[in-house]
């Protein structure tokens, strides 16, 4: 009985994470959708999101809740900058992305996660830092939920939601769909590639930022200039799990990631690093069996 | 001995997409078959399918009696049969000789010899028109040139049997009339069996002794150049329904 | 071979010789602290030459070819430690696992293309430090710690000799028919396998060699360092600094890689002494690769070899 309480409790303490993680992830997919580029930098501006909580906390006593608006903006901003430093001379006037430009993208964007975690080092030394902000618990049944990463998993779902929404009902979310499956016929409608991918590049980022912000609410003491190390690779199986463009698929790939690392762990003699190893090497069947992702 | 390609009722779907529903021909050392349909009907996925770029979902493909179908590409070269790719791949980083070259020391002839494969590749450029751009970089040349390119490799593998797709799209109607010279003198001389994938009609009708047409991923007809371009089949393939029967 | 053919290489890798031999010759009388240096540059210059194998040569970009550093480095303690081998055993032990290695993740990630099999091959390298933090033998997440009793010159003669066998392989197999076999997978793999390339067994083939190397350089660090530590030995940074090594010299080429080290490595320990800098290495490295990434196809090699026609036919 106590088993079973333990596993249900598990079990909601990885969905709630896999939310987290989901949104971390979404902002990496989309861009991997819509401009087909891997950033490999994506965990830096985790890290950005994260400090951008922090020093707003630090500054006006913002709740990382609070910070959304503003990581947003700062994300939004900085995703144009990205684009066209370095992504609209690979992209410009293709049609798809060759593996040579593939090649450029990646190396350019490692480059730039040498220089975000090495420039905020410096900056802020490589120490961890943390908000201090805990709303409490809620209580079901045997299961007792920390209530900010309830209101964390409730935002990172709308915010899938929304780019669902986005993506599907607007005009300008369907000319980016219109683009990420074929430049020329986009192109033939009058749909310009050079806006619809800088925007979409735009909006990852934001919610990159956003999901940076999100995720120090399950990170106490957590917040450091190299935690993109971490939370990366995370972001990059939990988008291949899902699937690359497909919105739902970040959330199906999080939620994959919080239940194995959560509930892994009781069956693997309650040892941590074996679940996380699990966690991240669950990318290579799915690869193998499924390139596509998990969802059709 | 003069070697067969059989293909029997092979079929391929990519998930819920027919693309090739039970086709079945022969080609026969020596012989030139055109392939001819409507675009996305499943030609150039037939031709991957004998190539080994992808395996069947369904049927059997022989060669001299032996089945090869599911083997990966680079053994069906090695039994002598060799396709193009229809967007030419060269290797940009590599002039024309060291493109053909690879085909010659890689292909089902295995020139382990470097300096007589770079030969070979000399003679195969000649053959088809390259000589003059046989030291340039692959990257400088033309689709037309590139296709070009796609030809001399597949001859520089040894092949017996090639499959070439589209290699005649996008020429001038002077150009077509040169490169179908070029191809037929080759195929005098080296005496391969082809299947040619082709949209251009002329092209096609010159070159092959038969042809066989498919639409939506089944064969249609199959025939003498003249009796497919009367079959009203494969005209309404080609020009809808109301060409069969529009008044003459 | 007959001698005519092995005069007969170029004078890129005659010079690389010739730098490796003067060296060899003088460190007898190179003074300690230089020697460290020089040993930590051979380091990682075995490392720059390993990835610049599967990445440079070949075309994949492989984030995570620290794990084959690390476990050569663990198979060097626990070989040193725990079965008492001579040191140099235990680098061809580290060598060994490197390549055992290599082949199995290989057979396995060398499927994916592109930007798959680069985050596959990170993932394997994070998941890896999760299972070495777990495992007993292995020191149980608290690595494995040597006697100190280094020779430093047996360190810096054994990398030395690593070094000089892995620059020989990287010619012999850009040379020849392989030599064609690698340049066409990496310049077109579809086309290279409807040619009659088996692909496959090339990359693999290329990618056990690279594990192999690494996983020597990996057990010689170990030994350096005098024991093998799970945080520091899995630390990306090693597989990120090795990359920025050959993107800096030039990927796929001869020289590029040692090249690169010198101008990666060398700087990076300057600053290192430099209390202002120290730390801002990695941005400097940083900016250099993107700009090098984005702007300067070849790296430094590559750009000489445009520039300046008489390194064309010199330069490799
Ligand atoms: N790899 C693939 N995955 C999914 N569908 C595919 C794939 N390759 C081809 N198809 C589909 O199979 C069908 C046949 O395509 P194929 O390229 O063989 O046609 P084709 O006759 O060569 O056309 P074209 O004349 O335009 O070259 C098309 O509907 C195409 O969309
Ligand atoms: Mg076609």
């Amino acid at each position: 009985m106590a088993d079973a309480a333990l596993f249900l409790s598990d079990l909601a303490l990885g969905v709630l994470l896999g939310c987290v993680f989901a949104v971390i992830a979404h902002g990496l997919n989309l861009i991997w959708g819509v401009a087909k580029v891997v950033n490999v930098a994506h965990g830096e501006f985790i890290m950005l999101g994260a400090y951008g909580a922090y020093f707003l906390n630090l500054w006006f006593g913002f709740n990382p809740l609070l910070s959304i608006p503003f990581d947003a903006a700062i994300g939004l901003g900085v995703g144009v900058l990205f684009y066209f430093g370095f992504l609209h001379r690979e992209l410009r006037g293709k049609e798809s992305m060759d593996l040579q430009s593939e090649m450029v993208t990646l190396v350019s964007t490692f480059g730039l996660s040498l220089v975000l975690i090495n420039t905020a080092q410096k900056l802020w030394t490589p120490d961890n830092v943390g908000i201090p902000w805990s709303p409490g618990y809620v209580v079901f049944g045997p299961v007792q939920l920390p209530l900010g990463g309830l209101y964390v998993a409730i935002v990172s779902v709308s915010i899938i939601a929304l780019s669902h929404v986005f993506l599907s009902k607007t005009y300008l979310g369907n000319a980016i769909r219109a683009h990420s499956q074929d430049i020329p016929a986009a192109q033939l409608v009058g749909i310009n590639p050079t806006i619809t991918a800088s925007i979409g590049t735009a909006v990852g980022f934001g919610i990159t930022m956003v999901g940076g912000a999100l995720l120090t609410v399950w990170l106490p003491t957590g917040i450091f200039p190299a935690m993109g190390n971490l939370y990366a690779p995370i972001s990059f199986v939990i988008v291949v799990l899902g699937g690359p463009g497909k919105m739902w698929g970040s959330l199906v790939g999080g939620l994959t990631l919080g239940v194995i690392i959560n509930v892994g762990q009781l069956f693997l003699g309650n040892n941590l690093s074996l679940a996380e190893a699990a966690a991240f090497l669950i990318l290579i069947p799915v690869l193998l069996l499924r390139p596509e992702g998990i969802l059709r | 001995m003069t070697r067969v390609l059989e293909v029997s009722q092979v079929h391929k779907y990519f998930g819920g997409v027919r693309a090739v529903q039970g086709v079945s021909l022969a080609v026969q050392e020596g012989n030139v078959i055109g392939l001819i349909g409507p675009n996305g009907s499943g030609k150039s996925t037939l031709l991957n399918l004998i190539a080994g770029v992808m395996k069947p979902t369904k049927g059997r493909i022989s060669l001299d009696g032996q089945r090869i179908d599911g083997w990966p590409a680079h053994r069906i070269v090695e039994q002598g049969i060799a396709k193009t790719h229809q967007i030419p791949k060269p290797f940009l980083a590599m002039t024309c000789r060291e493109n053909v070259a690879v085909a010659a020391m890689f292909g089902s002839n295995k020139q382990k010899d470097q300096s007589e494969a770079l030969e070979t590749a000399g003679r195969v450029l000649t053959l088809v028109g390259l000589e003059g751009k046989a030291d340039s970089i692959s990257s400088n040349l033309t689709v037309q040139e590139r296709k070009r390119l796609e030809f001399a490799r597949v001859l520089g593998t040894g092949a017996r049997i090639l499959l070439l797709d589209e290699i005649f799209a996008g020429l001038s109607p002077e150009e077509l009339r040169d490169a179908i010279g070029m191809f037929t003198q080759v195929q005098k001389e080296v005496g391969f069996g082809a299947l040619v994938v082709e949209h251009v009609m002329r092209a096609v009708l010159t070159v092959s002794g038969h042809v066989v047409v498919i639409e939506e991923g089944t064969k249609i007809a199959d025939g003498s150049p003249r009796e497919v371009v009367e079959n009203p089949a494969v005209i309404e393939a080609y020009l809808g329904a109301e060409a069969v029967h529009a008044p003459t | 071979m007959n001698l005519r053919s092995i005069l007969s290489v170029g004078p890129t890798l005659w010079g690389i010789g010739i730098f490796l031999v003067i060296l060899g010759g003088s460190a007898p009388w190179i003074p300690g602290f230089l020697l460290t240096l020089v040993t930590g540059l051979l380091i990682w210059a075995t490392l720059a030459y390993s990835l610049n194998l599967i990445t440079g040569l070949v075309g994949y970009v492989s984030f995570g070819h620290v794990v084959f550093m690390a476990f050569g480095g663990y198979a060097l303690a626990f070989g040193v430690g725990a079965l008492n081998l001579h040191p140099v055993v235990g680098v061809a032990l580290g060598a060994a696992v490197g390549l055992a290695l290599a082949l199995g993740i290989g057979l396995v990630t060398l499927r994916f293309r592109g930007v798959y099999f680069a985050i596959a091959t990170l993932v394997i390298a994070v998941a890896a430090l999760y299972i070495v933090l777990d495992i007993e033998e292995l020191g149980d997440g608290k690595g494995i710690i040597l006697n100190p009793a280094v020779e430093p010159l047996s360190v810096f003669y054994t990398i030395l000799v690593t070094l000089a066998i892995e620059v020989g392989v990287t010619y012999a197999i850009t040379h020849g028919r392989i030599g064609y076999g690698i340049r066409s997978i990496k310049g077109d793999e579809d086309a290279a396998n409807t040619l009659g390339i088996n692909a496959a067994r090339i990359k693999l083939f290329v990618y056990a060699l690279s594990g192999l190397f690494a996983g020597a350089a990996g057990g010689v660090y170990a030994w350096n360092v005098s024991g093998a530590f799970p945080y520091s030995s899995f630390s990306l940074t090693f597989s990120l600094q090795m990359l920025a090594m050959i993107v800096i010299g030039g990927m796929g080429t001869l020289l590029g890689p040692l090249i690169g080290t010198v101008a990666v490595y060398l700087p990076s320990q300057v600053f290192l002494t430099i209390p202002l800098l120290s730390g801002l290495q990695f941005t400097v490295i940083g900016l250099v690769v993107i700009i090098i990434a984005l702007f300067v196809p070849g790296g430094i090699v590559g750009t000489l070899r445009k520039y300046i026609p008489e390194f064309r036919g010199m330069l490799e």
